[in-house]
């Protein structure tokens, strides 16, 4: 899932110094479970907010709102209730439901409340660890399911380097060499010979250096569909 | 004689006490007792709005560790305190303004005394704010 964090209130609050009345929209998807920016948090954010504008002697009226989703423009249409009733709204989406608000809904000034950390897992309540770049190229089948471009600090694709000492990584103490324990698993399995394979360069293109990233699949889509971008 | 203006808010289980406002003649400020079901069940949104609705302080008190009714819900509150503190020190407020305070159940001598105890602490951040005044 994408894990996000919630901003510090102070960075919220100076984007909404100016407004009187706010909605702060939380998303029900990967947020809410990474406990940024479900119900929960929503409530959280809108309380300090208040809290804080009181202290400072200019009281602001927070409505709160949770949406199952904000990254599927079907589930952002109820916002068109909330629009002329409040002067901005504090998204605690990703990065992917602010942006979603903002191409659809361009007159409503909207600003993020968490920030957009990683793709990661869940491992125990309350710690999550990223797994994935999403860097579109994936290599995992050869590595025993374990990314180096995530987990290695320096993204090797022919570790473990010269660092990795005792299974642990020289960057971070605390983190395991990901090569380490390629090497380790791979060897159990009798497939270490799978890294003697020269691979091809990997092609960073679908990591983003080609630009904008889209999918499209012309199987889903109806009536012509629409240029994905917009 | 009670302080003008001087309200602390207290958010408690409903196991952990049964002392009432009469119990605390001794603190001299106004009193806002509030019970739940669990103190895990007092949320950092409960917190936070006592504090706007007037409170100078929030003590959160919850059954000692290992004796609450549902498990392990003083433990949950004592935890929340602490994402409660983290918004009071980003907004620029004394994170101690809430408090966790681990009781003896039904022991309402040891409940008065932290309450005195967590009166006296936020009465000298009161003062210090009005000598900075």
């Amino acid at each position: 899932m994408i894990i996000a964090e919630r901003r510090p209130i102070p960075e919220i609050l100076r984007n909404i110094e100016n407004y009187q009345k706010i909605l702060v929209l939380g998303c029900r998807g990967c947020v809410a479970i990474c406990s940024a920016g479900g119900d929960r948090e929503v409530s959280i954010v809108a309380e300090a907010i208040r809290l804080a504008r009181t202290l400072q002697g200019k009281p602001i009226e927070v409505l709160e709102d949770t949406f199952i989703r904000q990254c599927d423009p079907e589930y952002l249409e109820p916002l068109k209730d909330y629009q002329g009733k409040v002067e901005a709204v504090v998204s605690l989406a990703c990065g992917v439901g602010v942006n979603l608000i903002a191409d659809l809904y361009p007159e409503i000034r909207v600003y993020p409340g968490v920030d957009t950390s990683f793709y990661g897992a869940n491992l125990s309540l309350g710690e999550w660890v990223e797994k994935c770049r999403g860097c579109g190229d994936c290599i995992i089948d050869r590595t025993a399911g374990l990314c180096p471009i995530a987990r290695c600090a320096k993204n090797l694709l022919n570790g473990p380097c010269g660092g990795s000492q005792g299974g642990r990584c020289e960057v971070r103490k605390d983190m395991p060499c990901i090569w380490h324990e390629i090497v380790e698993r791979l060897k159990a399995r009798g497939e270490l010979e799978k890294l003697l394979e020269i691979w091809e360069p990997k092609d960073w293109r679908p990591a983003g250096g080609d630009g904008l990233r889209v999918r499209v699949r012309e199987d889903l889509r109806l009536n012509g569909g629409k240029k994905p971008w917009r | 004689m009670e302080e003008k203006g001087f309200k602390l808010s207290i958010l408690c289980c409903n196991y952990t006490n049964l002392s009432e406002r009469e119990d605390f003649f001794e603190v001299p400020v106004s009193l806002e007792i509030k019970r739940y079901p669990c103190s895990g069940k007092i949320e950092i949104t409960d917190m936070l709005r006592a504090l706007r609705e007037g409170a100078k302080g929030v003590m959160v008190a919850g059954c000692m560790p290992g004796t609450c009714h549902n498990g392990r819900g003083s433990e949950r509150a004592e935890k929340r305190v602490l994402g409660a503190r983290k918004i009071l020190e980003e907004i620029g407020l004394e994170p101690e303004r809430i408090s966790m305070f681990f009781v003896n159940r039904l022991d309402g001598e040891d409940f008065i005394n932290k309450v005195k105890a967590f009166y006296r602490e936020i009465l000298n951040f009161e003062l210090k704010g009005r000598e900075r005044k």
